[in-house]
């Protein structure tokens, strides 16, 4: 069989367009409906701490945090329905083990710190998510630590330099910011 | 240097095997996600796979998951090896080409 360099190149071309095709159609197919669903839940959760006495937003807070957990397990489950193999599998369980040893271990440090105030708890529990967010990054190829340490680092300006807006600051860049990067990922991939 | 691979080299199933040979070795991809990502025909993509499930460059498992039918498609050993060749084939005669300039 013989073609031309001009052939081969296209083949190449052609080739090379596929394999990078293929990789960013596996890595946005969950990282940005994780960012979407859990911005819209950070988003909502911020507001009704901002503007709704602490009692009701508490409960909305575990409504979306309900929410959050469910939409996560679908879309999780969805991705393994795309792609699967025995070792996707398995780390898809070890990393629903972290979430799970990481959120015990939120409360506990909660626990140890009590009393604390709905602030301190909400910061509590960003810089906790925020840890795991920057080990998901460092060890899967979907998200950024950059943008983790960012939302860290808006969330302590937040905190210490703007505490009677502290959850608006965060419903906005911390729930906003989820949403544009995965809105980003999902459109600019 | 390496031959071309005829069977390969038809542009629908180079593009298959790209995509197949980018993902892990344990790795399967559902077929209807694989037909979305070449924007080919169900007809079309059927017809490719089992031209390159005859020559055993790839492996098809049908299974039920949630109680529907579901085909998973993923690259053999040897699929991957023929798919390599072809690759170096490619490059030599454009490196062929380039020397010559």
């Amino acid at each position: 069989m013989n073609i031309s360099p001009a052939e081969a190149e296209e083949a190449l071309g052609a080739i090379q367009v596929i394999a990078n095709k293929t990789r960013e159609a596996i890595s946005k197919s969950g990282a940005y409906a994780f960012l979407i669903v859990w911005g819209v839940v950070w988003l909502l959760g911020f507001l009704s701490s901002h503007f709704i006495s602490n009692n009701i937003s508490g409960y909305i807070w575990l409504g979306l945090d309900i929410f959050g957990g469910l939409a996560s397990a679908v879309i999780g489950r969805r991705m393994n329905l795309r792609v699967r193999s025995p070792s996707s599998t398995a780390s898809g369980k070890r990393i629903a083990w972290f979430w799970l040893l990481l959120f015990l271990f939120c409360a506990a440090a909660i626990g140890v710190s009590w009393p604390v105030d709905t602030k301190q708890m909400a910061m509590f529990i960003i810089l906790f998510v925020m840890v795991g967010w920057m080990a998901m990054g460092l060890l899967l190829r979907f998200a950024s630590i950059g943008w983790g340490l960012a939302i860290t680092g808006l969330a302590l300006i937040g905190y210490f330099f703007l505490p009677d807006i502290f959850y608006l600051w965060m419903a906005i860049l911390g729930g906003g910011g989820m949403i544009a990067l995965g809105l980003y990922i999902r459109n600019r991939w | 240097m390496p031959d071309l691979n005829e069977i390969i080299h038809q542009t629908v199933r180079l593009r298959i095997m790209a995509a197949l040979v980018t993902l892990a070795p344990d790795e399967e991809v559902e077929f209807t996600y694989l037909r979305d990502l070449l924007e080919v025909t169900d007809g079309n993509l059927g017809a490719h796979l089992r031209k390159l499930e005859e020559a055993e460059y790839i492996n098809i498992t049908k299974l039920f998951v949630e109680r529907k039918p579901r085909t998973f498609v993923s690259a053999t050993k040897k699929g991957r090896r023929v798919f390599e060749e072809h690759v170096e084939a490619l490059e030599t005669i454009l490196k062929g080409s380039e020397t010559r300039k």
